[in-house]
């Protein structure tokens, strides 16, 4: 392993990349991320143009205490959206402590 | 399946039910540990450490061992499941023959997370239950 | 390999014992079903003074009566690894040891069947079956269906008017396949 990479401790969410397309959540060997996301239209480039619709990440959540860090939602993932860390997963005094909601609350 | 003296000076004592791979990583983390005084200090923690899979055939037993411990030490010692399948059956949640978690039959206090975890993640849980904070 | 009928097993057993393959390595048990009707039961021996030569044995029983003898009076060891054949495929070995060895008293089943469904996934909500765009599973309109658990059509909450599954339509069902269905 080279000393760039991170030790595969913890993986992280990079929330701009994510088009919730599901893939993780597929490829997922344990079933432990859940997805929750909706459309809305977008404006097409021209005026009176065809609207095409977008998908919106409402929820990406990890539940660690399912996980096996086998790391393939980070292999899989089509635009690189998740990453390993290096610092430990964090402990917790119950299983529902474990689960982690990556996408950051809106903030108007 | 055995005892150790975390510190070497009696403060806090720690049983590892080594039932799978976790339990390597206990012996990482516990590399510094001495080996039990005779007599367990009325002042010493008590902590029942947990590492690997709990299989149903197997899990009576691991609910016997956590009560044998409250009696020999006469108050309920802090159980910690090491890992993703002490704290949820891991991997083998969808087991036929796999307890999806200790905490099934037992009272958790620590759950720590990982397949398996780092060693530093159960010493440094160890040290907040010890009541050292590391610098 | 070599190919025992279940009359002879015991007896090719003892005679590859007095060849001088002595050392029992292991016994193992095999679903076939999608290409025979059997179980295959296999055996390997060595022989210490050879090498460590192995020689294979290997026994097909019908996958509805699997019965065949033991051959803990040969090798004792064998004991064990007959118990678990017998509790994870439901084989017989007569005359053999009955206790369980690795599965709770309590349990019922024999996992290691191809056609037993593990039945804690098709029980759960996959998070998978979202589609993009999605919060909530529908129920109403068909969705994916993980690897590993059959088609709802297939096992499960199918259609009454089919006939029941065979066991090759679900094993084929939770590998991916998609087996055609009759109607009764």
């Amino acid at each position: 392993m080279s000393s760039g990479e991170p030790s595969h401790r913890w993986i992280r969410l990079i929330e701009p990349a994510c088009t919730s397309c599901m893939i993780c959540a597929r490829e997922c060997p344990t079933w432990c991320i859940n997805i929750d996301s909706h459309t809305e239209p977008v404006e097409g480039p021209a005026p009176g143009s065809r609207g095409r619709t977008q998908h919106v990440l409402d929820s990406f959540a990890i539940d660690w205490s399912l996980c096996m860090y086998c790391g393939i939602c980070v292999e899989e993932c089509p635009f690189d959206a998740l990453e390993w860390v290096s610092d430990a997963s964090p402990s917790g005094s119950s299983p529902s402590a474990l689960v982690e909601e990556m996408v950051q609350p809106q903030s108007n | 399946m055995r005892w150790v003296d975390w510190y070497g000076d009696g403060s806090l004592y720690v049983l590892d039910v080594a039932l799978a791979c976790c339990a390597l990583e206990f012996d990482a983390a516990s590399a510094a540990a001495a080996a039990p005084l005779p007599t367990l200090d009325e002042q010493a923690d008590v902590v029942v450490v947990i590492s690997g899979t709990v299989t149903d055939r197997l899990a009576p037993a691991v609910a016997a061992i956590v009560d044998g411990c409250e009696q020999q030490a006469g108050r309920r010692p802090t159980v910690i499941s090491f890992g993703a399948c002490a704290t949820s059956g891991g991997p083998y949640w969808d087991s036929y023959a796999v307890t999806k978690g200790i905490d099934q039959l037992v009272a958790v206090d620590v759950y720590i997370p990982g397949c398996p975890p780092p060693p530093e993640a159960l010493s440094a849980v160890l040290d907040r239950v010890a009541g050292r904070v590391p610098l | 390999m070599n190919e025992v009928a279940p009359e002879g097993w015991l007896a090719a057993v003892e005679k590859l014992k007095a060849d001088g393959f002595a050392y029992f390595d292991w016994l193992g048990c095999v679903d076939e079903i999608g290409r025979l009707d059997c179980f295959r039961v296999v055996l390997v021996v060595r022989n210490l003074a050879q090498g460590a030569e192995a020689r294979m044995l290997s026994c097909l029983l019908p996958r509805d009566d699997p019965r065949i003898d033991t051959v803990g009076g040969v090798f004792a060891g064998a004991a064990w690894h007959e118990r678990e054949a017998a509790e994870l495929f439901g084989v017989e070995f007569i005359g053999g040891e009955r206790r369980r060895l690795l599965l709770s008293p309590d349990f019922e089943g024999t996992p290691l069947r191809k056609d037993e469904v593990l039945a804690a996934r098709t029980g759960m909500n996959w998070p998978g079956a979202k589609e993009p765009g999605e919060s909530e599973f529908s129920p109403s309109r068909r969705r994916l269906v993980p690897p590993g658990v059959p088609d709802p059509a297939v096992w499960g909450d199918r259609d009454e008017s089919l006939t029941s599954p065979e066991p090759t339509e679900v094993v084929e069902s939770a590998v991916g396949g998609r087996p055609r269905r009759r109607r009764t």
